[in-house]
């Protein structure tokens, strides 16, 4: 049943290294393992991804080919409807027992975007992490064959979880004390027109005038005829 | 934007003062609200707020104030003064909700005394009539074990404090009340045979001791100088085996117990065995004073008879008959008498007043001959869950509703004569009753409370509230009146929730609601469904089931009944749904289910196979970070939920699209860390594919509570450990400036992965809060705003402008013009801004939103000690006309334009006329 491995590098972006606010390092190891063509049992081997450090962050993934009979199964799958699952089960220095992970997708669309999917795993600051999920990436290639076999098309991707902000207290101080500055330096030379600069209380005084005017024109008249 | 309404509203109102002799002018005026605040004459006309103090513990009467009172503590650490002839409380005072709050003792003298607290305690005197706090000490006690068991009371002026150190020795204190002065220190009794069967009946001490068949009933008087036992052979009492000893629920007169069902008294320190028979062993017997000596009380619920109430003179054992009776109609279960006074009237009969408090915590004070002179529904003071229910529609919009029903089914096959003939006889129905309406005119219309039929804006609908003992009320929204009551004595509405699952749209058929809880002993689902609009059984009634429940839901879609199922996940992963006929329906469901302790949240998927409906588990993710998180909140987004915009248009014209995904669950999860003492995770997860969409860590942070979840956006708040404060953090989840997917389309989570980008940002709030909410309405055209109820007993409404994450420091042009509000790190909590104006509410828990018929307006219950009801206007009442709008001015206004116009009309006629002559 073991089949031909292939071990393939993806590189992260530097985008996720850089931003990287992690206290721990140390290597994680991630089982994977389907419910597509097991036999008797519920999960079989699907393949391995190992990171050497969490820290860089750059997984070496092997994983099997399938064959006719994973994809017959999957098709079945997709006939009905049904989801593809994969178990994950993640061993660190931390935790040699190991944590299991359980992800889903609609067998239809891995089947239709050529068995290629996304690997985003979760990692906390303190190494543990928290979930890994599989979704199908949006790429609508046919299937890779290989002599009868097809290339899953996996892509991995570590997300740190990053420090939440917090009150901004410090810059705001300084934007205070800016305008302050700011303030006192256009003190000194407010050169607008007196209109301009009062005439919000003006225009309401002169309304006032005016329709205190106009509602009893009369009674300042002269009585006169 | 409020900050800007809020800065510029003094402006305004001083011009529109200055503009007070113009009449045209507020006229104008009038059509634009621009406060935010009620008016003083307008309190209560559209909120109201009831005052609770939880179950009863102690509870004495008054006799020294010439105002009648009754005095209580309850559970809810109260002090309360309830009126006696209202039960309205005339003062009260809220102590702490932990341990130091805990009251020991309550003590009627000329004044209050109470011991509050378990180590340290403190003892204060309180004035009768004000409820002013008079004089306090505290005490500490140097040895804190054994201090569960200790009684206190209060003798001669002397404050007794014993602590019975089980199966070795008492230790007793007697303290000055006043003072705190220790009389004589501490004394030791010893006391070997002490155990914790033993009662207190001040100020003996009773035990039963000894081997079985050879048991001794044991007492002690504690604060007597010389140590003096009574003792006898139990065997002498008693033909039972096992005694059992308990204290009266009220005794004012003697000292003495029950034992097995029989009186004694400890009298001249001998035991006195009374020949009054117990009727029921679950009665609650009282010993009380009156005129012709004393009286022997007891109360208990007969299967047969109802509330049944006896009393006998403790001294010839006679019965007592002006004092006894039965009552059906009465529902107190399990009776217990809490405070009782008899005294007697000239033609020398017995007038007792007796206040019963009952196992679902109502008060009742019942005077003679079984009259009830008020119910106090204490379940209130703990309300678990809250629903809103629409009212039906009146009967004569029910027949017009139905004929246009017909029309629309039945196009093809109903002739133009019949529905002409339909037309007709509904045309003629409501004729009818408008000549009724006329006729019945306004007399009667002003003594009959309001049919329970829906208004034209929706605004008065039924509130059922779920308590904490297992009580449903429904409630009248715009009075607070209690409409109908369930109690259901097994419930346990730990985590209960409730669903409306038909309202009351559908004519033929009858509202039905849905309690889910769990059974009190076994802990398996308890499903409670009724009407809510009359608080009748319905459907399943009351279903006790044999399997835990681990998650339920409600089917989207409605059967031919137009009843939404109700889906049962159980501890088995199996699947049931109620009723059974539904299950063909269940097509694309998903549930997820959070594990508290072990972090650990799965989904499943829920499919109908042809016979039944099976559940899988699609998806799992374990939060617990190592091992150390557990989960606090799981908040998706509230049912049905209408969103009004899909997009924000930003300065450029171009838009912002909101990720709105359905599905989205924020979890909070907090633990210890290593390095950061304490951290807060929020992760924001797909509910349906389990995909995480965003999630981050705050460190040295604690107790992350009151999430509140909307539309794309989301807030939390926690506290900063760090900094000691409380902070609100927020996230708003965008798709960008293209839509993922084209508008119309519906929505799904399995389609592919692409994050959204998510914006947040914290703000520090100035206060503790207690409880969160967001204003709903019924199209989400209006502002959305966040009420924040403040442990200071206020409910204070913001903006979600100030909340926002897009707030920039010092926004750009552009920014600006979207009208962002610059950052500023505090959140402004101005007093204008609270909804319930001075009336402060205590110990707020829970603040319940639901939308009204009215676009602008959202209904408000505010829950906790208090309940507060009332109706708020994000967006000012845009849709609705001021509360003082003149009627009669804009009216003569009119009529004055239209004679104007008329006689100018004929004066230029004349005119013209004398002009053409000339």
């Amino acid at each position: 049943m073991q089949q031909f491995t292939l071990i393939f590098v993806v590189h992260l972006t530097a985008l996720f290294a850089s931003t990287a606010c992690i206290d721990y390092d140390g290597f994680l190891n991630m089982k994977l393992e389907h419910s597509l063509n097991c036999n008797d049992e519920k999960f079989c081997h699907r393949g391995s991804i190992t990171l050497k450090s969490i820290r860089t962050g750059v997984p070496i993934i092997d994983q099997i080919l399938f064959n006719e009979k994973h994809l017959e199964a999957l098709k079945k799958l997709a006939n009905e409807d049904e989801f593809y699952s994969i178990k994950t089960t993640i061993t660190t220095g931390e935790n040699s027992k190991g944590t299991e992970y359980l992800s889903s997708v609609k067998a239809q669309a891995f089947l239709e975007n050529g068995l290629s999917d996304v690997i985003n795993a979760w990692i906390l600051p303190n190494g543990a992490v928290i979930a890994v999920n599989f979704q199908v990436a949006n790429s609508t290639q046919p299937l890779k064959q290989a002599t009868n076999e097809y290339k899953l098309n996996s892509k991995f991707y570590l997300r740190y979880i990053e420090q939440a902000p917090v009150p901004d207290t410090a810059s705001y101080i300084q934007k205070m004390e800016r305008d302050r500055e700011a303030r006192e330096k256009g003190e000194m030379k407010d050169n607008r027109s007196f209109l301009a600069k009062y005439w919000m209380y003006i225009v309401p005084v002169a309304i006032f005038v005016m329709i205190s005017g106009a509602t009893n024109p009369e009674a300042s008249a002269p009585a006169g005829r | 934007m409020g900050n800007l309404s809020i800065n510029l509203k003094p402006n305004f109102m001083g011009l529109l003062k200055c503009l007070n002799s113009i009449n045209w002018f507020i006229v104008f005026f009038s059509l634009i609200n621009l406060s935010m605040c009620i008016y003083e004459d307008q309190i209560g006309k559209f909120d109201w707020r009831q005052s609770y103090v939880g179950r009863i513990k102690f509870a004495q009467f008054d006799t020294v104030s010439t105002a009648r009172k009754i005095i209580v503590a309850t559970e809810e650490n109260v002090l309360a003064a309830l009126n006696l002839k209202t039960g309205q409380v005339v003062w009260r005072h809220v102590f702490e909700s932990t341990s130091s709050g805990n009251i020991q003792l309550l003590h009627l003298s000329d004044q209050i005394i109470t011991v509050t607290g378990s180590n340290p305690y403190l003892v204060r005197g309180w004035d009768l009539s004000t409820g002013v706090l008079i004089w306090e000490w505290g005490l500490t006690l140097q040895k804190n074990e054994h201090t569960d068991f200790s009684e206190w009371w209060v003798q001669n002026g002397l404050l007794v404090h014993m602590v019975p150190k089980f199966g070795s020795h008492i230790e007793v204190s007697v303290y000055n009340v006043a003072t705190g002065h220790n009389r004589g220190a501490t004394s030791k009794l010893p006391a070997v045979w002490i155990n914790e069967g033993c009662v207190l009946s001040p100020p003996y001490y009773t035990c039963i001791s000894g081997s079985p068949g050879n048991q001794l009933l044991l007492s002690m008087d504690v604060t007597s100088d010389a140590v003096q036992i009574i003792s006898k052979p139990l065997a002498e009492y008693t033909t039972a085996r096992n005694g059992n000893l308990n204290p009266f629920d009220t005794n004012t007169v003697i000292p003495g117990f029950l034992l097995n069902e029989k009186i004694i008294l400890i009298r001249g320190n001998k035991f006195e065995a009374i020949n009054i028979a117990i009727s029921e062993p679950s009665a609650s017997v009282a010993l009380v004073d009156s005129a012709s000596g004393p009286l022997v009380l007891q109360t208990w619920n007969d299967e047969a008879k109802g509330f049944t109430l006896m009393a006998h003179n403790l001294v010839s054992g006679q019965r007592v008959n002006e004092i006894g009776w039965s009552d059906r109609s009465l529902s107190i279960p399990e009776p217990e008498l809490s405070a009782v006074i008899c005294t007697k009237t000239a033609r020398e009969q017995h007038v007792c007043r007796i206040l019963v408090t009952a196992a679902d915590d109502a008060s009742h004070l019942i005077q003679q001959e079984g009259r009830v002179l008020w119910t106090r529904e204490e379940a209130l003071a703990n309300v678990v869950a809250v629903e809103f229910v629409d009212l039906p529609v009146s009967d004569l919009d029910a027949a017009i509703e139905s004929e246009f029903d017909q029309k629309e089914a039945a196009k093809m096959h109903s002739s133009v004569l019949a529905a002409f003939t339909r037309r007709l006889q509904s045309q003629f129905q409501q004729l009818q009753g408008a000549v009724r309406a006329l006729l019945a005119g306004d007399a009667a219309a002003a003594d009959e409370p309001p049919p329970l039929v829906r208004d034209y804006f929706n605004l008065h609908k039924i509130m059922v509230l779920l308590t904490d003992t297992g009580k449903i009320f429904g409630m009248d929204n715009l009075s607070g009146e209690i409409l109908w009551k369930l109690y259901e004595p097994n419930l346990n509405t730990e985590a209960a929730v409730m669903f409306t699952r038909r309202s009351a749209r559908h004519p033929p058929h009858d509202a039905y609601l849905t309690v889910v809880g769990k059974h009190e002993e076994t802990g398996n689902g308890l499903i409670v469904s009724l009407n809510p609009i009359r608080g009748t059984p319905v459907g399943e009634q009351t279903l006790h089931l044999d399997v835990q429940i681990l998650q339920c839901a409600v089917l989207y879609k409605a059967d031919a009944q137009k009843l939404h199922a109700l889906i049962l996940l159980d501890k088995d992963e199996n699947v049931q749904i109620l009723p059974e006929s539904s299950a063909p329906l269940v097509e694309n469901m998903y549930m997820h289910v959070a594990d508290r302790s072990s972090a650990v949240v799965r989904g499943y998927a829920l499919r109908h196979d042809g016979e039944r409906v099976s559940a899988k588990n699609i998806w799992s993710v374990d939060l617990s970070g190592g091992g150390s998180q557990r989960v606090v909140w799981s908040v998706s987004k509230p049912a049905a939920e209408r969103i009004h915009s899909a997009g924000r248009v930003l300065p450029d014209r171009s838009v912002l699209y909101k990720h709105l995904n359905p599905n989205l669950v924020l979890l909070l999860t907090e633990g210890p860390d290593p390095v950061h003492k304490d951290v807060v995770v929020a992760t924001c997860v797909d509910g349906v594919s389990g995909g995480v969409l965003s999630a981050h860590v705050h460190r040295r942070a604690r107790r992350p509570a009151l999430p509140l979840h909307s539309e794309h956006f989301l807030a939390y708040l926690y506290y900063n450990d760090k900094q000691r404060r409380h902070e609100i953090a927020t996230l708003e989840l965008y798709e960008g400036p293209e839509r993922w997917v084209p508008a119309g389309a519906a929505f799904s989570s399995l389609r592919g992965a692409r994050a959204p980008h998510v914006q947040r940002h914290a703000y520090i709030v100035p206060a503790a809060p207690a409880a969160a909410a967001l204003s709903a309405t019924e199209r989400s055209l209006t502002d959305k705003h966040v009420l924040l109820a403040l442990s200071t007993g206020a409910i204070v409404e913001l903006p979600w402008a100030l909340l926002e994450p897009r707030r920039a420091l010092s926004p750009a042009g552009e920014a600006r013009e979207e009208g962002l509000v610059p950052y500023a790190p505090e959140l402004p909590l101005p007093a204008e801004a609270v909804v319930n104006y001075n009336a402060t509410l205590l110990r707020l828990t829970r603040i319940h939103t639901a939308p009204s018929g009215l676009e602008s307006t959202s209904l408000v219950l505010a829950t906790g000690l208090d309940l507060f009801y009332t109706r708020i206007a994000p967006s000012k009442t845009f849709d609705l006309l001021k509360d003082d709008f003149d009627y009669y001015l804009i009216s003569v206004v009119l009529a004055a334009l239209v004679l104007a116009t008329y006689s100018t009309k004929y004066f230029a006629a004349r005119k013209m006329l004398k002009m053409a002559w000339k």
